[in-house]
């Protein structure tokens, strides 16, 4: 059994014009992997291929060179796709389904027997607080409600990874808390949840993981964790005399004062230690020192700007 | 094959068919139409001969060999059936290729462990069986009055279910084929129409042949009607057998089936290679 539920080599789709013969490449020698069991975050700007990434791993896209696989198997056959449960960003439910209906149809089609899908269905739709709306129509569904019945026909036949685009769209602050209890029971039950989001605070609560796509290339992959540590340290000291708040200005990426507090920011470690030293040294008071981190955002900027400033 | 799946896909299709009215326009007009011979058309047969025979209430003919206005009758209404009633199926499911490749749609579908070939024949079968289901009751409902009115059962009238079925199923194939490739559901019905207003015309082939001046035109011409599908030489047939005349020529069915069988795989093929 593998370790990795994804792993993408070389995954390259380019588009070409049919009339122009102009050539798209919307996704660029991708390589990555997911392990088993975590949750990972996928994030672009619009138009960097995460989209077409994903529809490669379903094989609803056609690579034009490189390889995935899906727990590994090939993501070209149609096996491969069992484990996979899959919620879209823009999904269209026929409006003729029912809730129940509909995750019956798609129970159906990942092989489900009708004894099955007559227990899950009920189980599935209390899991998503629509538990009376299950003979309803569709087409009466609110975007929260159709959100939440996406993400029952995604988890119907039980998968062992998610492949979520934008789960929370549309879905209000209680029913994303919910959507995001009922991700996290399935992660502590070993499932791999793989998240496709814009909303980068959410993915940075949330994701364990995270890669982020520039113009069909990954500009960074890592832990949240480690991307968004290791920035630099707050020294923050009171009664510190002017002349040598002036000194530590020089090697200081900052300096602010606030409420009879002075903070300085420093890049590195040593800096800090020789800050820490020059202050203890003029009998300075030492509030806090505090090692800074990076919003996902910052990272999110960072990984893109400089492709985004290079094509102009 | 998950035969799971297949009986999905074609529950799909028949439930989107109902939820568009497309089932039950159908099944109305056929349900119309039985009524009509019910209660509208009353026929006294006495001794192997028709006594009366009245439409909305007035009589219409005397004393006339039930077997040999039954022939006709028969005729007419297979006629009438397999034009028609290939035409409105036509007209009707055109739509529930192109629906299914709607985008949001087709990528959930497509996430299933099911391949394309399975998905696009499940599709396709589903939609011959709404068809096929129509046509049964219709044929059926009025092979079972006439008969039960004049004693005469003729057996030889239930095969326009399968000629109106299989030709159906011929131009569904180019309905398909042009749905995966331009998701037209307008364009796919003008195709399918022309095809229906070509074969006659194309079927007189001896006639043109003496009419055409050179002989590259009449190669086009015999080349045109041996590939398309035959749908006015199989209508002669169906008319043929309702009437209890001989077939011996056989070549519209094959060829329009290799027909049908080539577009298909034609559409299976592109639908296998599209990114959705």
């Amino acid at each position: 059994m593998t370790d990795e539920a994804i792993v993408a080599s070389q995954l390259t789709k380019v588009y070409r014009s049919r009339w122009s013969g102009r050539e798209v490449r919307a996704v660029d020698g991708l390589s990555l992997s997911v392990r088993r069991g975590s949750i990972f975050g996928l994030l672009g700007p619009n138009g960097a291929g995460k989209t077409t990434f994903v529809k490669m791993l379903l094989s609803a896209v056609h690579p034009t060179a490189g390889t995935a696989a899906i727990f590994g198997r090939d993501a070209a056959k149609p096996e491969s796709r069992r484990p996979i449960g899959y919620l879209p960003e823009n999904h269209r439910f026929p409006t003729y389904f029912t809730g129940a209906g509909m995750l019956d149809f798609y129970a159906a089609l990942s092989g489900m027997d009708l004894s099955a899908r007559k227990r899950r269905i009920p189980e599935l739709l209390a899991l998503v607080g629509l538990g009376d709306w299950g003979q309803v129509r569709i087409g009466k569904y609110s975007k929260g409600m159709l959100q939440r019945v996406g993400l029952a026909q995604a988890l119907i036949h039980e998968p062992q990874m998610l492949i979520l685009d934008e789960p929370t769209d549309g879905v209000d602050p209680v029913g994303r808390r919910q959507i995001r209890d009922i991700l996290h029971g399935l992660q502590a039950k070993g499932v791999t949840i793989f998240i496709n989001s814009h909303l980068l605070a959410e993915v940075e609560t949330f994701c364990e993981e995270v890669a982020i796509l520039s113009k069909g290339k990954l500009a960074v992959q890592g832990r949240v964790h480690d991307l968004t540590t290791g920035k630099g340290y707050k020294l923050t000291a009171a009664s510190v005399p002017e002349r040598l708040r002036d000194e530590l200005q020089s090697t200081a990426a900052s300096v602010a004062a606030r409420n009879g507090f002075i903070d300085f920011q420093f890049a590195s470690r040593e800096q800090t230690n020789a800050a820490l030293d020059r202050l203890r040294a003029e009998q300075c008071e030492i509030e806090a020192i505090t090692p800074t981190t990076s919003t996902l955002e910052d990272v999110f900027v960072a990984a893109v700007t400089p492709q985004q400033g290079s094509a102009k | 094959m998950n035969p799971t799946a297949t009986i999905a896909l074609i529950q799909d299709t028949f439930r989107e068919a109902m939820a568009r009215k497309i089932f039950w326009g159908l099944f109305g007009l056929s349900t119309l139409m039985i009524v009509f011979f019910l209660f509208i058309m009353k026929i006294d047969v006495v001794e192997g001969a028709v006594a009366t025979m009245s439409l909305f209430g007035r009589e219409t003919g005397h004393s006339t060999d039930v077997n040999r206005m039954m022939t006709g009758v028969y005729g007419g209404i297979a006629t009438f059936l397999y034009t028609w009633g290939m035409a409105l199926a036509v007209f009707a499911s055109a739509g529930l290729i192109p629906s299914v490749l709607e985008p949001g749609r087709i990528e959930l579908i497509l996430s299933k462990p099911v391949s394309r070939i399975h998905i696009m024949l499940g599709r396709y079968a589903g939609n011959v069986l709404v068809v096929a289901a129509n046509t049964t009751y219709l044929v059926l409902g009025v092979w079972l009055i006439l008969s039960a009115k004049t004693g005469i059962w003729r057996p030889e009238f239930l095969w326009s279910i399968l000629a109106t079925v299989f030709i159906f199923a011929v131009l569904l194939a180019v309905v398909v084929l042009i749905g995966v490739l331009w998701e037209s559901t307008a364009l796919a019905t003008m195709v399918t129409v022309g095809l229906m207003i070509l074969s006659p015309i194309l079927a007189q082939t001896s006639t043109m042949m003496k009419l055409l001046s050179s002989e590259s035109y009449r190669n086009a011409w015999r080349f045109l009607y041996n590939v398309l599908p035959k749908i006015y030489g199989i209508g002669t047939m169906t008319l043929d057998v309702v009437r209890q005349k001989p077939v011996t020529d056989f070549f519209p069915i094959w060829s329009s089936a290799i027909f049908g069988a080539a577009v298909l795989s034609a559409a299976i093929y592109v639908f296998v290679r599209r990114d959705f």
